[in-house]
């Protein structure tokens, strides 16, 4: 009952901001807050789990700080005179629980520095890193971290 | 021109540079997955700045807050697309380029 409440104010808030803070669009507006909360009740059941409130500062800061990395590297690498990729594939086994926690980790993989999601199937994601040489596997270890502690798993 | 009107014009700034150093990569770099690379990290940046220096310039808190709304949807939806991009390439037998051996 809580998760209802929780999504559907989500949802409201949401609204809410989409529509520029207007008050003469809630008619529609709630038909939409309705039909995504029936949405996400439906592809994401309640009850799996919590997630961590430190453990979204957390992840966020995280995020941000990679998105500057990962967005400077690929700059660099692309504006260069002669392009310096070494590209690589590689398979990592993943310590998460599979479900939403490895979904998300395959996610934010592709928007961090060096490394993009190519296949999740069960707990083993393929990647394809923009240059080999670099240490993916342990970028990939602190992901997975920041993402068991967003997630509140133990790893 | 105020502090923050230079600001804002500062990250417009930095942000349209990410752009340009995304769609260079875009166009330079030589396959499907280190493509995806380019767009999903330098114009996912230039976004962030963007959106960062327009919400800057806004005039209610709802703008603001649409504004820093739009970032973590884009990245979503980025991040999705290009693991199906990624994928189906994959599925499709496409071998990823590698750096020619240098003898």
């Amino acid at each position: 009952m809580s998760a209802i409440l929780v999504r559907g104010l989500l949802f409201a808030l949401v609204w809410w901001i989409l529509a520029g803070g207007r008050a003469d669009g809630w008619g529609v507006g709630l038909v939409f807050v309705v039909l995504a909360l029936l949405v996400s009740l439906r592809l994401n059941p309640p009850g799996q789990g919590h997630l961590s409130l430190p453990g979204l500062f957390g992840f966020v800061g995280f995020f941000l700080v990679q998105s500057v990395r990962g967005g400077v590297q690929v700059a660099a690498m692309a504006l260069r005179p002669r392009l310096a990729l070494a590209p690589a594939q590689l398979e990592i086994g993943l310590r998460l629980p599979p479900g939403p926690a490895t979904r998300m980790l395959t996610a934010t993989l592709s928007l961090l520095p060096g490394t993009l999601s190519v296949q999740l199937e069960g707990d083993r994601l393929r990647l394809h890193a923009l240059d080999g040489r670099l240490p993916i596997e342990a970028e990939v270890r602190a992901a997975e971290m920041r993402i068991a502690r967003l997630f509140g798993v133990r790893l | 021109m105020g502090l923050l009107e230079l600001l804002s014009a500062l990250l417009l700034l930095v942000g349209a540079g990410f752009y340009l150093a995304g769609t260079v990569g875009l166009l330079r770099f030589p396959d499907v997955y280190t493509r995806l690379h380019a767009l999903t990290k330098a114009d996912n940046l230039g976004l962030g700045f963007l959106t960062l220096g327009l919400a800057l310039q806004a005039e209610s808190l709802a703008a603001v807050l649409k504004l820093l709304l739009i970032w973590p949807l884009v990245l979503a939806a980025s991040a999705a697309v290009s693991y199906a991009i990624a994928r189906r390439a994959q599925r499709l037998g496409i071998k990823p380029w590698r750096r020619p051996s240098e003898s």
